[in-house]
């Protein structure tokens, strides 16, 4: 028995035909385990995203298949039936148009939470509140609407109506690409948080500082393949691939600089 | 306080606010001070509302366009005072002696005008020998982009977002500004990509001595590029010296700052973040703007009306915190 909670076999994405015929994935597997931090990393363009939206059962594959607890996630034209559905939550890139604008962060959340609890909306508005406080959102924040939040809360918010669901699988593309600095502390605190507690977290980025900080295993994309993947640590201390090594040598600071030298020598 | 002929420009005092008709006016840049010297790279960090690009704006005479207006100090460009300046000398000034990148690199360039457009309407002011042809070719060259024939006839929705940065560069040294500000130019781009603009930035400054304002909320970025580092928080300057000066921080928001960088962070440890948000335009308290959000408040840091000047002499390592003998063991 595996213990992979998702798997990925052999998958490949196609859009457009004929001369605008575009593989944006190509025949890429990849593996899960439950409560696992892992990295997928490249730049725009790499298929990363698309990759993550057929893990999250968006994206129907064009070829191979996915398995979540060893069960075809695909099924006909519907993903992720029943109970599955609730299991694997993503959080997007874009804080600013996740969110409903005319919505409260705590209807926002308590939607969410009524949908997957089938519970009463006051019940639903209390358990929201007390996931928006684990996020950090306070009282006052939770009942304002995304454009009087910053970008960082709107980014906690997305991530506590995914945790509505409570999930074993987060999927997070991109999502401190669009919020500054101590925002970003913010956020990568809190998924700490979930790892410990059991989450899966799989992390789509292409910051490799990102990644090397939160998880422990990584895949690196480039055109629609993995052009590498192991350890996080080993790839950063030992880098083969050549595109990896740029990866490196372009984030800014003290992470990169090492890398800059390195390359360099 | 006084103008020195060795900077390129000079921010004093500067007090940026958004009259209203009826309410008060809403003070959003209160004790701006710093300098920029000729040939050097200046970082601007601070978080989304601390004021950075409003300063920038004083420079390139865009604040009235968002309602907003100098009320006090001055911006001096080689003595010349940009806050007060004039409409009619803006005319003269603007896309001249300071170029200017915006924030959005995908929003920047104008739709429906191809490539050569863009170019030769920032050209109009060149007074460079050649025709607008042989300028917007050398332009693109200077930006390193290749297939310029092709590039010139393209729309800026048929290229990249690093590509259409590099447009925006080109633009802004259509004039061959003294001084260049970069507005969060890699926000919403790869690394690679912004490691890429980085270093024609660096290129820019080296080949033409150009002053170089770059404004980012990326401490290790403006680490890896710049030699001098302002901070702000809240509409002031709180911390201003050499990158080298700042990795010593004295003002408790800058030792933050630092610690929630995670190239510096060990994977997986706990990193420090800023306790709350910042203070709302027009609910600044009195005093000190960060005191409601500092792990080593005093009482006398709230006391008021006035936020704390930036101590110690202009130039030198400077910073508005009235209590760093407190900071050793907090860095």
């Amino acid at each position: 028995m595996s213990q992979n909670i998702i798997e990925a076999r052999e998958v490949s994405v196609t859009f457009g035909a004929g001369a605008h015929r575009v593989e944006a994935v190509k025949n890429v597997s990849l593996t899960l385990a439950a409560g696992e931090p892992l990295g997928i990393v490249g730049e725009s363009g790499s298929g990363k995203s698309t990759l993550a939206r057929v893990l999250a059962g968006l994206q129907p594959p064009t070829s191979g298949q996915v398995f979540f607890n060893g069960e075809s996630v695909y099924k006909g034209s519907k993903s992720y039936i029943g109970e599955a559905r609730r299991q694997v939550q993503m959080v997007f890139q874009d804080p600013y148009a996740s969110l409903n604008p005319q919505l409260t962060a705590l209807s926002a959340v308590g939607e969410a939470v009524r949908i997957h609890n089938k519970c009463d909306k006051r019940e639903a508005e209390i358990k929201a509140l007390e996931l928006l406080k684990r996020m950090g959102i306070t009282q006052l924040d939770a009942v304002k609407k995304p454009r009087q939040l910053s970008g960082g809360q709107r980014q906690r918010v997305s991530v506590a109506r995914a945790l509505s669901a409570n999930p074993s699988v987060l999927l997070a593309d991109e999502p401190t690409s669009a919020i500054d600095q101590s925002a970003q502390a913010q956020l990568l605190n809190l998924f700490r948080g979930l790892l410990h507690q059991g989450l899966a977290i799989v992390l789509v980025s292409h910051d490799l500082g990102v990644i090397r900080y939160l998880t422990h295993r990584v895949y690196v994309m480039k055109d629609g393949v993995f052009v590498e993947s192991g350890d996080t640590e080993d790839i950063f201390n030992n880098p083969r691939e050549e595109y990896t090594k740029e990866l490196l040598a372009s984030i800014p600071g003290q992470l990169g600089s090492a890398a800059r030298e390195k390359r360099l020598a | 306080m006084t103008y020195s002929p060795k900077k390129l420009l000079q921010v004093l005092d500067l007090k940026i606010g958004i009259p209203h008709p009826r309410r008060e006016t809403l003070i959003i840049v209160d004790n701006a001070n710093f300098d920029i010297g000729y040939g050097e790279m200046l970082g601007i960090v601070g978080e989304s509302g601390s004021g950075k690009t409003m300063v920038c704006r004083s420079m390139i005479g865009t604040l009235e366009r968002r309602g907003a207006k100098v009320l006090s100090g001055k911006v001096l460009l080689e003595g010349e005072d940009l806050a007060h300046a004039s409409e009619s000398t803006w005319k003269k000034l603007r896309g001249k002696a300071i170029g200017y990148v915006p924030q959005s690199a995908l929003a920047g360039p104008n739709p429906v005008l191809t490539i050569h457009a863009q170019l030769a309407e920032a050209l109009q002011k060149s007074e460079a020998k050649g025709s607008i042809a042989e300028q917007s070719k050398r332009l693109l060259d200077l930006v390193k982009i290749r297939r310029i024939d092709t590039v010139l006839k393209q729309y800026p929705n048929q290229l990249s977002g690093g590509m259409r940065q590099r447009v925006m560069i080109a633009c802004a040294l259509a004039s061959e500004p003294k001084l260049l500000i970069a507005d969060e130019p890699t926000t919403g781009l790869d690394v690679t990509v912004q490691s890429q603009i980085m270093e024609l930035l660096k290129e820019i400054r080296q080949e033409f001595g150009t002053s170089i304002i770059l404004i980012s909320h990326d401490l290790a970025l403006i680490d890896d590029v710049c030699d001098r580092v302002v901070v702000m928080h809240a509409g002031a300057t709180v911390e201003v010296g050499s990158v080298g000066e700042l990795a010593k921080p004295r003002h408790p928001y800058t030792i933050a700052l630092n610690q929630s960088r995670i190239d510096i962070a060990e994977p997986g440890s706990e990193l420090v973040t800023i306790l709350g948000n910042a203070p709302s335009v027009g609910e600044w308290p009195p005093g000190c703007r960060f005191a409601e959000r500092c792990t080593i408040r005093q009482s006398d840091c709230s006391v008021g009306p006035n936020h704390p000047p930036l101590f110690g002499e202009r130039g030198t390592h400077q910073s508005a915190c009235l209590h760093t003998e407190l900071l050793e063991g907090t860095r």
